[in-house]
This record gives C-alpha cells, structure tokens and sequence, in this order.
C-alpha cells in the first residue's frame, strides 16, 4: 500500500497504463512540455516520446476529433481536457459523435477513449472553470462517466477507464487533487492508501459503502463523499451512525449498492456538489422513490449547491457547494432531529 | 487528357461503370421517394447525383484492402458504392431493414463499412472533419504507408471544426486529403451568401497546407491528380487539401423540394449543369472518343446498373425491419 495524493493517483494510473500498452497516447494542452498544467503528466514526454505526449493547440474540437478517431482506428487515446469545462467548446464531438457511433453504425466501430480532466469547484477560479457538469455526460447513452472521490478509487478507475471499449468521461475533482494523505487519512483512517499491485483496478458500476452505519445513508460521489465522511464523523460525536455511500461512476449507475444501505437506515441524504435542478441527485432520489418508497421512514433529502455561476470571492465560493454542516442539518433532518 | 500515353483506359471503363451504378441506385431512390414508406424509407435522403466522379476517382485511388481508408459526410451512399460496399444493404440501410450495413440503425446518412475503411457518414456537418484528424493520426502512430480521405461540403468550411482539424493536421503532418465538394450551395445557402472569401482553397492558405483545385466533374482530372497526390502522401506523410468543384442536381435533401429549391437557384441552372457538367457524359464522350466505349456497351451498362439498383432494392424490401430487441444493443461495446 502506498498512501498517494489524488494527482498522484492520475499520474501513476496513465503512466501503467501507457507501460503496458503503446496503443495508449495521451493529447491535450501543455501534457508535454509544459509538463502538464497541474503536473500529472510531468516527465511523460521524455518518457514516452511525442507520438504518446502530444502538445496541441487550444484546439478542444481537433484534441477529440483526434482521440475519436484514432480510437476507431485502433488506438486508445487519453484527451486531456485542460478543465472539463473547455470540452463545452467540443461538445458536439462528445455527444453527436463519440456518444452515437457504435449504436449509429450498428456496432462496425467501437471508440475506446477516455476523455479526462479537472472538474468542479477549485479555489478561485471563478465562473468559467469551476463547473462541475456531469449531468450533460450522465443523460447521454454511449458514454460513461467516472467521478472519483479517493486516490485508490481515482488509480483504479482510470486504469479501468483506460481499458474500456468505449468513451470514458472521467472527471476529477480538482478541489481533491493535492489534498496530502495525513488530511485524508483523518477524515477516514486509510483513505489515501492506494493499492501497488499494477493489476489493481476499480470496476464501473460498483458503489463503494465507505463507512458503515445504521442511522441514516449519505449518497454522494467525487468531492461531496468527502463531505459526506466529514458528516459522518460529526454525526457520530452526537451519537448517530451514518453510511457512507460512495457512487463511484453515475455511468453506469450501481442503485444497489445505496438501497440495500436504505432498507437497513431506512434514511437517505443525496448529495451533488453543484446545481440540484435535474441533476443527478434528483435522478438517485427518484430511483429510490421508485424502488425503495416503503423502506423509508423520511422523505429523501438532497443538498445541492447554489443556483448560480461559480463566484469569485472566496467567502461566497465557500457558500456556494455542500458543506459538511448542511449534510449533518439534513440527515438530521431525517431522523426528526 | 487523351493526349497521355499512361492512362489504364480498362480503369477508366471501370470507373465510368461504377459512376453509372451510383446514378441508377440514386434515381432509383428519387423516383421511389414517392413511395417511399413502403420502402421504409424515410427522414432525410441526400442524393450524390452529379458528384460521382469525386468518389469514383478518388476512392479508387485508394487501396482500401492495404489500409487506405475515409470517412464522409450525410451525402454518402456514393462513397459505399465506390469502394466495392455491397448495393444491397446499403440500400437495405437506407430502408431502415435489420439486413442494413448499420442493421437499420444508421438510416441513409450513416452508411458505413468497416471491412472497407469507410468510417462512415455523419449528419452534423464539419463533425466528420476532426475525427478525420483522428484516423490519420493513427496511419502515422503506426507508421502505416496509407492515407485517410474525408469528404466534407463547402458548409463545412465555415465550422470552427474545420479549421482546428487542418491547423492541426498541418501541424502533425497527417495523410489526410480534405477532400471539399464545392457544389456551391450549404443547403439553400450560396457560397457568395456565406463565404466572406469566396476563394474556398485560398481560405486554407492561412494553415501552409498544399492544396489544389480539380474539377470534380472530370473522372480523368479527379483521378490522375489524385493517383499521384495519394503516392506522394505515402512516401511523405502530409496533408493535402483538394477542392473539387461539382454540382448536385438533386436539391439538399428531400425535403428540398422544387418549390423550395427555387428560393436559391434557377431550374435553369440545374438543367445547365446537366447538360454541360455532367461527369458521366463527360467520360462517356471521352471513352467512345478513344474507342473503348461503344454505344452498345453503355446500353449494356445502364442496363445492368438500374437492374442492380432494382435487385437492391428488391433486396432490402425482401428483408425484415429490426427485431424489437435491437432497439437496446450497440449502445455499449
């Protein structure tokens, strides 16, 4: 076991991957000799050479058109998306093409990609690079998508990822990138230990109950699990036991995993960093209304974060997303208390 | 031309044949529109008369079974004829019938075949121009002596996808031919009403990629040029912007009927270009000039292309619509 920071996760997953396989290539902005904008593919240039670490211009639409179509040819790409809110600017290639070519061609290609980068709140950053938009990838068929929450999870489903036959949005969350192992580890003892078998991978589909309980079940993926472990840990000093429910992937989606959870707890907190109006945390909260309505002893809460484009101010960022508080405010909530 | 001692005149009856396959199967598919529920078909169809000599010439330029391959737009049941697809299911999949080359799913605009490098057509137009990038990326990653061909229209080229693709193709000096055909018109829209610089090939100057003009109705111009053009891209990866100057007789699809057609050009025009641009009649003057067409043979010709658009249609009519279990499979791989 090591214990690994989140980006550190990244680099070890692409750099495997790209060991094992020269059908691997990764492009993207500053992958190469800039040595990547927050490092993860530092050295990967002199390494592996121009043809696997390709610089490109600010160019989204050409960065997945490449990746696209390279894959159909054979190859497996790795497009880089400098934030994943530049691959707005490619979006038609994600969905009009990546998302629709083995079901439009009647399964004669298949498109072995993984389009991956930093997602959500970071610090500052302000409207334009702090979204996190996995709803407009989760709605669509064809694609999957992947939204990491620990360094293990973040490794083990990026090399999965990297092994899929189809394309991957894999976002991760660039507020957990460079989060030291010490602070992880006392959110949750072993939470950075990442695993050094190179075989190690995380299957999609598999939600991940990352602390037991019996009181009420806290749903979320990506940053919000963290907060929701953070509530945890507040709720147990006032002597209600949570359950951690960790998504994984919301492509493919594992309900399982969070119902059996609520047919013990008989409680459920949704949570979603970002915009709850149609967002995944309405889509979980219906699947459980549909499943599991009479295994509840509450209505389903969700805490979402605020309406509105990311601020910049840091007081009114820190508002902006679910803190720990409104996570232990609404289980609470659900318990009549 | 006729001047060139080289020229494989067999090749050339070869090509004037396929031309004349693609024509039939296209008026077979105009003159059954008005029947067309009964056929399956629906939707969209945009026919490739009038074009058939980029296809014919370039794609059969290519060496499809050694890797050469191409990718294309919604206009597409020409470039599957060309490279040898087989009539029946591409007819069949522009029906809609579970024996379609894209099993029904695809419709006319999403032909493809794997088998033949043909990665198929896709209905968002300039969306085909980067993954283009894409597949020669991956003939140089493999140091593969091919080149990949794409064809777009002249709409295209007012898509941001177009010009990231040859900035960076250019760049990365990937064999890929931009294939352009200028028919003159992004659906009703003229070049002069969309194209601030109405030069098309200048417009790629800006990216230092070697370009050229052919006309797109001559067979013997598309595919000499591109003979040559093609060998060279494969001892010197490169890519090559080509602008093929064509027409189309049919409107942009459909649902452009004449009524709406007269909003942008003439009938005039129309039967202009039939009379003096068509690049069948062109061929066929040229090869009855040099003595290897006769009229005998071109009745025979015509004869059996119609009756190989008909059995292709008579094909697809035999075959079943999907089974209702299809409607959830090929999503994933």
């Amino acid at each position: 076991m090591a214990r690994l920071r989140y980006a550190d996760a990244i680099t070890s997953a692409l750099r495997e991957e790209m060991l094992a396989d020269d059908r691997v290539f990764i492009a993207g902005e500053e992958v190469g000799q800039y040595l990547g904008t927050l490092g993860v593919t530092s050295g990967f240039l002199k390494e592996f050479g121009p043809m696997r670490v390709v610089d490109t211009p600010i160019s989204e639409v050409g960065i997945l058109g490449l990746g696209i179509g390279s894959a159909m040819a054979g190859l497996r790409p790795v497009c880089e998306m400098m934030r994943m809110d530049f691959a707005m600017v490619a979006y038609d290639q994600v969905i009009n093409h990546a998302a629709k070519i083995r079901y439009m061609f009647g399964g004669q290609f298949k498109v072995p990609m993984v389009i991956r980068g930093p997602s959500g709140v970071g610090r500052q950053l302000s409207a334009q690079h702090s979204q996190s938009l996995e709803v407009l990838f989760a709605h669509v068929p064809g694609l999957k998508v992947v939204m990491p929450a620990t360094p293990a999870d973040m490794k083990g489903l990026l090399k999965t990822a990297m092994r899929d036959d189809n394309p991957v949005i894999v976002m991760e969350a660039l507020r957990l990138y460079f989060e030291k192992p010490d602070v992880l580890d006392a959110i949750l003892p072993g939470l950075s230990e990442v695993p050094d078998d190179p075989d190690f991978t995380v299957p999609f589909g598999k939600a991940n109950v990352l602390r037991a309980g019996t009181d009420v079940t806290l749903i979320g993926y990506s940053t919000m699990t963290i907060q929701c472990l953070k509530a945890a840990n507040i709720l147990a000093q006032e002597g209600i036991s949570a359950e951690v429910v960790d998504l994984r992937t919301l492509l493919p989606l594992d309900m399982a995993t969070p119902i059996a959870s609520i047919k013990k707890t008989h409680r459920a907190v949704v949570v979603q960093e970002q915009w709850g109006l149609y967002g995944c945390a309405a889509e979980i909260s219906a699947q459980i209304a549909e499943r599991a309505f009479y295994d509840l002893d509450a209505p389903v809460q969700r805490v979402t974060g605020a309406f509105v484009p990311m601020p910049f101010a840091r007081n009114l960022e820190n508002i902006s997303f679910p803190s720990e508080h409104d996570i232990v405010i609404a289980a609470k909530r659900t318990l009549g208390r | 031309m006729a001047k060139k001692p080289t020229l494989d005149l067999t090749k050339y009856v070869r090509f004037y044949e396929q031309m004349v396959y693609i024509r039939e199967f296209e008026e077979l598919i105009g003159k059954e529109w008005n029947n067309a529920a009964a056929h399956g078909m629906g939707g969209y169809m945009h026919l490739y008369s009038g074009e058939e000599a980029i296809a014919v010439g370039l794609i059969g330029g290519m060496d499809l079974a050694a890797g050469d391959c191409f990718i294309g737009h919604y206009r597409d049941h020409g470039y599957a004829l060309a490279a040898g697809s087989d009539p029946g299911e591409v007819m069949a999949e522009i029906c809609g019938k579970a024996t379609g080359c894209s099993k029904g799913k695809g419709g006319s605009m999403h032909i493809c075949d794997a088998a033949r490098g043909f990665y198929g057509g896709y209905g968002i137009v300039g969306g085909n121009v980067p993954i283009a990038l894409g597949l020669g990326w991956a003939l140089k990653y493999r140091n593969q002596k091919n080149v990949c061909a794409c064809f777009f229209g002249d709409g295209s080229m007012n898509q941001g996808a177009f010009h990231e693709t040859l900035n960076m193709a250019q760049l990365y000096k990937v064999p890929v031919i931009f294939a352009l055909e200028n028919n003159g018109y992004a659906m009703g829209t003229s070049i002069e009403r969309s194209h601030a610089n109405q030069n098309l090939r200048s417009r790629v100057d800006s990216f230092a990629m070697r370009s050229v003009t052919i006309n797109g109705q001559d067979i013997f111009e598309v595919h000499e040029q591109m003979a040559q053009i093609i060998q060279e891209m494969k001892e010197d990866p490169h890519p090559v912007f080509v602008e093929f100057k064509t027409y189309r007789y049919h409107g942009h699809g459909a649902a452009d009927t004449p009524v709406t057609q007269s909003t942008y050009r003439t009938r005039d025009e129309v039967a202009r270009a039939k009379d003096q641009l068509d690049p069948i009649k062109f061929a066929q003057e040229k090869l009855l000039e040099l003595g290897v067409l006769t009229d005998e043979l071109i009745a025979d010709m015509q004869a059996r292309a119609y009756a190989s658009a008909e059995a292709a249609m008579k094909f697809s009519d035999d075959s079943p619509y999907p089974d209702p279990s299809e409607l959830i499979k090929d999503v994933y791989a």
